[in-house]
């Protein structure tokens, strides 16, 4: 047995104004489940704590709570001490108890043909990875599309795409897709990455889907426009100045000694329009050792367009940029777009290694620069902390430079084609993240994606910088001192 | 208390697990009918938690005559003949229900339904998807409700009601009295009055089933009046997990065996040789679970107290996609099943025994109908693994359809009994015990006294220390916390029809043992029927003179 304190939100709708956060002293078993908390606190201390569960073997869906911020399953999580529980970020019944049945009768069901048919087994393969799904609604807790649209969720989506992949179904999957708000997902990543059984709905039914709607026509026009520019110019977005390729040598050899050789995969966005990111990071490698190749035929690695569901070009540009890297024996690609990073390496296959900038540097190490005198807070890019894992890196190296004050990491509304295609969702979600950027006091925002970046910069009245641009003024600040 | 809500309806049903939704798929097309559940449609109930599969003949070369035979030769002859042939002649029609509905159960390299072998089975006839095939049926009657709710619109749901009382006009049940999830009384009158509560094994301290495992449906049931069967039918399913301590009795599945996990003691030594070399881990559930608590008994087990379940044996790939599930349930307990056996004890599991049902699935109580693990006598005195599923399927739908069927009736609804049942719950808000302890008391005193292995004197206790929990008073901390105070006592009563029928039964038979009967003959030979219980009487039915 052993003895954890654990801080739980109750609110009783009848009796409370507002959610009331309760510290328990609890004596549980080792290895005890969350749930078992619970269940010791209504038994032997609280009878009057609600929460719901059935299965306890992470089965039914019926216990997700948050934990420490964190949706898990009750049944499944392991407790730990000063941890604290709460309701998920649905509409709350009583304590932990959340609304879930309104939300469930949203997922559409199979209408039969009337002739009678049987799948084959390709058909049950492909529905399987989209049939784990237990319900839990952990997924429509934290999407951001759902808070700010109509959006039906990440799970009625997922069924949907089943739907669609099942001979048996009769319904138009595709128009319901679309009407219920295919075109709102950002494409964030967070329902996958909090799902119990990690199905990864955004890769295996909503873009999925949206290229269905791509072939029905149902692609939205600012897409087909961004599609036209990629198989036109080979790039997203429009030259309006002179691109960072164009202004940049071939090769930048680094200032002291060669830690590692990479090539670059720039990507649109730091090419044509966050080019002085894209500059300043060129300048934080060659003070690190980083010798950098860049070679100029690379074009958009495709994400805008996979995003969105727009396919037919795909492999040529994946042909090209391949090529690109491989012609010059380069087996590592850096890319320090959260975006062209994520869609190196989750949609290609490389024959090479890509990492991330903050990978690359953490990895290495970099040569402290001054501390500026500055609070700064972090916005967490959906394709670098979700989409590729890193969360740490950046940290790790904002923190040699300035004084971080955390936020909570929330989707700022540019991804998945909603910045052109929905700018209204864009705006929304861009509120929110400024609404939250407020709440930190920090003096700027800093963060490592070219969308966030600009996305942000139109919401918050404090300065956004790229992580390479402020570590750039931690250099300058330190040779401005030894200079004196 | 607000006055009381009353809702009207031509059939209800009661629980919402397999059996409880396909019943009222079946019903809605006769009436107006309400699904009421405990929990959420689809979540609750133990068909989501069901892993390994669904028997059901589906090739040329198996028949149903062979699955009739497995069936009453696993459940030890004890089963009702009539019911365990309509289940072994329909349960593929009903799987072909559930395929038409859009189940995504595994395939077949030529596209059948895809099969595996389950214990007790002279051939592979337990279709599963994946190792989670209950959860796969579930989704897919949930859809179907949805789609015959959007479609015929004669379908309420009720979630998160608990029905705490059968409602009686003279000897006929009307319908039920519930309570919503604030504690209010709901008045339900219905036309026909199904059952479908499911099992109540969480009477033991070791247990698989769901929260809703609580025997609700044979205490309502007895309380109304009718009779049930072979309560003492307790199946202890052989291989439960034990470690950590919290996650005791969860199901491992037997498709684990199934699928070639091979069972060994601490020694190393694979024990079934002992038990029954001919069928060694694919015995049936009774020997096997025998087995693993005898070995433990006699000192053989780990030193957790349990039996290795070890597929290290297995390929990495073949773990992954037929037991996904148990993979990732271990794996969150710090256990790797591709590199480190299971460790295993039994854990109770089902109840065989329940209300006496009729081919139509009615109860001996006029307008109560059956289906599912609260009837009795489909599985006798073991039940084989698989069946279960296809009963909910087989046995839900001939409830719905023979509830729906019923005619109409004038019901008027008894206020004394309204009143008595107000009286009651008033008593909880002023009780003075906490019924979490009286629930841990009695599952601690059912697991000693009422388990594997059970004596008279053993069973007397057991039976004594139910009778006393019966006279607590029950405290209700808040009127939210009634329908648990009525769960508590549901429980209680469910226990002592347990120890009851199994004092009625002298021999050993299937999943009972009472080692303090000297074995006299073999299970076909049984000069004994049926045990039954019911509020007028009890007692065991011999072959010369049935009840």
């Amino acid at each position: 047995m052993k003895e954890l304190t654990v801080t739980v939100r109750r609110f009783d709708p009848d009796v409370d104004k507002e959610p009331r956060y309760v510290t328990y002293q609890v004596k549980v078993n080792n290895g005890a489940r969350v749930l078992n908390v619970l269940h010791a606190i209504h038994d032997s201390i609280d009878p009057t704590l609600s929460y719901r569960w059935s299965c306890a073997s992470g089965q039914c869906g019926s216990c997700a709570v948050r934990v420490n911020g964190e949706p898990v399953l009750a049944c499944m999580e392991e407790a730990t001490d000063n941890m604290k529980v709460e309701p998920l970020n649905l509409d709350v019944k009583k304590d932990l108890v959340t609304d879930l049945v309104p939300r469930l009768e949203q997922i559409a069901s199979l209408v039969p043909k009337t002739e009678i048919v049987m799948p084959k087994k390709a058909d049950i393969e492909a529905m399987k990875p989209l049939k784990d799904c237990i319900e839990c609604l952990s997924c429509v807790s934290v999407c951001p599309a759902v808070d700010v649209t109509k959006f039906i969720g990440p799970t009625a989506m997922r069924q949907e795409m089943r739907l669609a992949l099942d001979p048996r179904d009769s319904g138009d999957r595709i128009s319901d897709a679309v009407r219920d708000g295919l075109f709102t997902c950002t494409t964030c990543q967070a329902c996958w990455k909090v799902c119990p059984k990690e199905i990864q709905t955004p890769a295996k039914a909503i873009e999925k889907l949206r290229a269905h709607a791509n072939r029905r026509g149902f692609t939205l026009p600012r897409h087909k426009e961004v599609a036209a520019m990629v198989q036109e110019t080979g790039r997203s977005i429009p030259r309006t100045s002179e691109s960072f390729l164009e202004k940049v040598p071939d090769v930048i050899e680094p200032d002291g000694p060669v830690k590692a050789t990479v090539g670059l995969f720039i990507g649109c966005v730091y090419n044509l329009r966050q080019q002085q990111s894209a500059l300043d990071a060129m300048e934080v490698l060659k003070r690190n050792g980083i010798r950098v190749i860049i070679p100029k035929e690379q074009v958009c690695c495709g994400s805008p367009l996979i995003r969105t569901g727009q396919l037919a070009y795909i492999d040529e540009l994946k042909r090209r940029n391949i090529e690109t890297f491989t012609s010059r024996k380069i087996d590592t690609v850096l890319t320090m777009c959260a975006g062209c990073g994520s869609t190196l390496k989750h949609d290609y296959e490389t024959p090479f290694t890509v990492i991330d900038i903050n990978e690359l540097l953490t990895k290495y190490g970099i040569e402290p620069p001054a501390i500026l005198p500055i609070k700064a807070t972090y916005h967490d890019p959906c394709h670098l902390m979700r989409g590729q894992g890193v969360k740490v890196e950046p940290r790790q190296l904002i923190r040699q430079v300035v004084d971080l004050v955390e936020m909570p990491a929330i989707c700022c509304g540019s991804g998945g084609g909603v910045r052109s295609g929905n700018p209204d969702e864009a705006a929304a979600l861009g509120k929110r993240r400024g609404d939250e950027i407020s709440k930190t006091g920090a003096e700027i925002v800093i963060t490592s994606c070219p969308f966030c970046e600009f996305h942000i910069a139109g919401h918050t009245d404090r300065p956004v910088k790229n992580i390479m641009t402020v570590l750039l003024e931690g250099y300058r600040e330190k040779d401005r001192k030894t200079a004196k | 208390m607000r006055a009381d809500e009353v809702v009207g309806c031509h059939v209800l049903v009661i629980g919402s697990g397999g059996a409880g939704v396909r019943a009222a798929i079946e019903a809605s097309q006769y009436g107006e009918t309400v699904l009421i559940s405990k929990t959420i449609v689809g979540k609750g109930g133990c068909t989501t938690m069901a892993e390994g599969g669904y028997n059901a003949v589906l090739r040329d070369v198996d028949t149903c005559g062979g699955h009739f035979e497995d069936t009453m030769k696993g459940g030890a002859f004890l089963n009702d003949p009539q019911l365990a042939d309509i289940l072994t002649r329909e349960a593929p029609m009903r799987m072909g229900d559930l395929v038409k509905w859009g189940a995504v159960f595994d395939f077949t390299d030529t596209d059948e339904v895809a099969q595996r072998p389950f214990g007790g089975q002279r051939f592979p006839r337990t279709c599963y998807a994946g190792d989670r095939t209950g959860h796969e049926m579930m989704m897919t009657l949930v859809d179907r409700l949805s789609y015959v709710m959007e479609h015929a619109k004669n379908v309420t749901v009720l979630n998160e009601y608990t029905v705490i009382d059968l409602l009686k006009e003279g000897d006929v049940v009307i319908g039920a009295l519930a309570l919503d999830e604030k504690g209010n009384i709901v008045v339900m009158k219905a036309d026909s009055t199904v059952l479908a509560t499911g099992g109540g094994t969480r009477v033991y301290d070791i247990s698989t089933n769901s929260s809703s495992g609580t025997g609700d449906g044979y205490a309502m049931g007895y309380r109304a009046g009718a009779e049930l069967i072979d309560m003492e039918m307790v199946q202890f399913h052989p291989t439960g997990a034990i470690i950590p301590y919290d996650a005791r009795g969860r199901l491992v599945t037997e498709a684990v065996r199934g699928e070639g996990g091979v069972l060994k003691n601490a020694n190393g030594e694979r024990f079934m040789k002992a038990y029954d070399p001919a069928r060694m881990e694919l015995s049936t559930r009774d020997v096997v679970a025998r087995a693993i608590a005898t070995e433990i008994l006699k000192g053989r087990g780990t030193k957790n107290g349990g039996v290795y379940l070890d597929v290290t044996h297995l390929s990495r790939e073949h773990i992954e996609t037929r037991l996904p599930v148990m993979l990732e349930q271990f794996l969150k307990f710090g256990v790797d099943i591709r590199t480190t056996p299971m460790e295993v004890a039994p854990t109770a599991h089902h109840i065989m025994g329940g209300l006496r049902i009729t081919p139509e699935c009615r109860t001996t109580l006029h307008g109560l109908f059956a289906c599912g693990e609260v009837s009795g006598g489909v599985h006798g005195a073991n039940r084989l693994g698989g069946n279960a599923l296809a009963e909910t399927q087989v046995f839900g739908k001939r409830a719905g359809e023979a509830a729906g069927k019923a005619p109409v009736r004038k019901k008027a609804v008894d206020e004394r009994q309204v009143d008595a049942c107000r009286k009651r719950l008033d008593a909880f808000l002023s009780g003075s015990t906490n019924p979490a302890q009286v629930k841990r008391q009695l599952q601690l005193a059912m697991w000693e006294g009422a388990g594997i292995f059970r004596t008279s004197i053993a069973l007397e206790e057991t039976l004594h220390t139910i009778r006393h929990l019966q006279t607590v008073n029950l405290k209700a901390a808040s009127a939210r916390n009634l329908a648990e105070c009525c769960i508590v006592q549901n429980m209680c009563l469910t226990a002592s029809l347990i120890c009851r029928s199994a004092l009625l039964r002298t021999e050993s038979r299937g999943a009972h043992v009472r080692t303090d009967v000297a074995k006299t003959h073999e299970p076909e030979h049984s000069p004994f029927g049926h045990t039954f219980v019911s509020l007028t009487r009890q007692g065991i039915e011999t072959k010369e003179a049935k009840a």
